[in-house]
């Protein structure tokens, strides 16, 4: 692992490339993460979740190398001794429905190579807890609810204290207060370890992420940090009456003018860039090259 | 290994098992009194090859695992996973052809080593079916799939001419070279089961899996985004 000027680096990646049919979902992906919480950020289609399952040796890529705490998952030991420090939520988890939460993750800690029984059972009433379920861990999956299985998922990934967490998009379904409630959970799962979240909610990476990525059309358009990517937009956000038509994308907000991202004309009435402005503006970026 | 045995047991789609073993058994039950005792051996091979088809379909929801996203990058392999879970049913499996053979008179029972041949292959041949199914389309529960690729290929061989079918009478002159059909039928299905239940290490496309399709049983919460 190397140590940068922000942190140790856990994974690194260089050249994944990954085809479907005639597709490339992933065209030369190269990026490095640290311990910590890093969003993955970009439009449907943009390969995230293509990203995610390679990175956890889900799916192998056709080309490139990546590492991750010290392990080549590009041969059979190091995928297995990665695996076993590995937590991964996937984009619709599924369960067997009529095992109970507590059976489930006790399930996912026997794969996960847990072996001591009352060590284990430990774990599991522990990640139970962690992840606010301890009081219907008897309780069968199919009568959860939708929020509830997505905690079970998570504590199936957290469940053998993981120090790498691949997380695709957790809150996308949520309600807002589950989705709050998520954010807190990752929060602390963050604490030590190294969690890539994928996400479509800008809001998520500027309350939970100290790094971002956002991967467009499969290629990796920005790393680096929230600040970074909000500073793309200075100067580049502006309110007017009507939509300007100058404007890279544009919309209604509640008080009836517009917000603009793009190149201000002179004189406009510049407003303080977000995240999901410097988001767009790099998206949109990215849509420029494609053409 | 053995901690893994109660969860697999308990996580087995065992209501396809259960219904198509069921039926099995009435076809072969059912049709005794027809059988009878003249023994009707053609009959008895008929009824055997029938049960043991419906063997074969329930057979194919074996890998059915709606939790297979879930537990995708997990140390314990794929390969020990569904090897495990035909190890579970293969006991069941034998004592339910017993039983089927032993249903039918006597009198009208095809030679049994010949007639379990058959079975086996059918039986490998669904969960062949199913295993490429999962590795080549990444399907959480290929049941479905693979039960109606088996009965498409069942329908094919009955339209095959007498002399190329391996579906031939116990009196007919190609009936042992029916068998060496037969024998190659399963050995190609064990190989199909054994390239495609491994993990792919490399990214062979045609063997590394298609990006995940619809999920099986229960679910997250619906996307809104």
């Amino acid at each position: 692992m190397t140590v940068t000027d922000t942190g140790i680096v856990t994974v690194s990646a260089s050249g994944l490339t990954l085809r479907h049919g005639g597709t490339a979902v992933l065209d030369d992906v190269s990026l490095r993460l640290e311990e910590g919480i890093t969003g993955l950020l970009g439009p449907n289609g943009a390969g995230k979740t293509s990203l995610l399952r390679v990175l956890a040796t889900a799916v192998p890529a056709d080309r490139g190398v990546f590492t991750a705490l010290g392990h080549d998952p590009g041969t059979a030991p190091g995928r297995l001794a990665l695996r076993r420090t590995l937590g991964y939520l996937p984009q619709n988890p599924g369960f067997h429905p009529d095992f109970t939460a507590f059976a489930f993750v006790d399930y996912v800690a026997i794969l996960k190579e847990l072996t001591d029984r009352a060590a284990r059972h430990r774990e599991v009433r522990r990640v139970l807890e962690e992840v606010g379920l301890g009081d219907v861990r008897g309780k069968r999956i199919k009568r959860l609810s939708g929020g509830m299985r997505q905690r079970v998922a998570l504590a199936a990934a957290l469940v053998g204290d993981p120090r790498l967490l691949v997380l695709d998009e957790p809150t996308a379904g949520l309600d807002p207060e589950q989705r709050m409630r998520f954010r807190d959970l990752i929060t602390r799962a963050g604490q030590g370890r190294t969690v890539l979240l994928s996400t479509h909610q800008t809001e998520d990476v500027a309350m939970l992420c100290h790094r971002v990525i956002v991967l467009a059309r499969g290629r990796v358009r920005f790393e680096g940090t929230p600040a970074e990517l909000t500073a793309r937009a200075a100067g580049r956000v502006w309110s007017s009456p009507e939509r300007d038509p100058g404007a890279r994308a544009g919309w209604r907000t509640a008080t009836g003018a517009f917000r603009n991202v793009g190149d201000p004309p002179e004189g406009a009435d510049l407003l303080e860039p977000t995240l999901e402005d410097g988001y767009l503006l790099t998206l949109d970026g990215a849509e420029a090259t494609a053409r | 290994m053995a901690a893994l045995l109660r969860p697999v047991w308990h996580a087995l789609p065992w209501r396809p098992q259960a219904v198509a073993g069921g039926l099995g058994w009435l076809l072969v039950a059912g049709a005794r009194p027809l059988s009878g005792r003249d023994g009707d051996t053609a009959l008895g091979l008929t009824l055997l090859r029938l049960a043991a088809l419906a063997a074969g379909v329930g057979l194919a929801f074996l890998l059915d695992d709606p939790a297979r996203r879930t537990t995708e990058a997990v140390p314990v392999r794929r390969p020990v996973r569904a090897g495990l879970r035909l190890a579970l049913v293969t006991p069941l499996l034998a004592a339910w052809w017993t039983a089927a053979l032993l249903l039918l008179p006597a009198a009208a029972r095809p030679p049994l080593g010949a007639v379990s041949l058959e079975a086996a292959a059918i039986a490998g041949t669904a969960l062949a079916l199913a295993a490429a199914s999962v590795r080549l389309r990444a399907e959480p529960c290929p049941g479905t799939g693979a039960a109606r690729a088996l009965l498409a290929l069942t329908a094919a061989v009955l339209l095959l001419p007498d002399r190329r079918s391996p579906l031939v009478p116990p009196d007919d002159a190609h009936w042992a070279a029916a068998h060496g059909w037969w024998a190659a039928i399963l050995a190609v299905a064990a190989l199909v089961w054994a390239v495609c239940v491994p993990e792919p290490l490399t990214g062979h496309r045609l063997l590394a899996g298609r990006p995940v399709r619809s999920l099986c049983g229960t679910s997250g919460p619906s996307r809104t985004s």
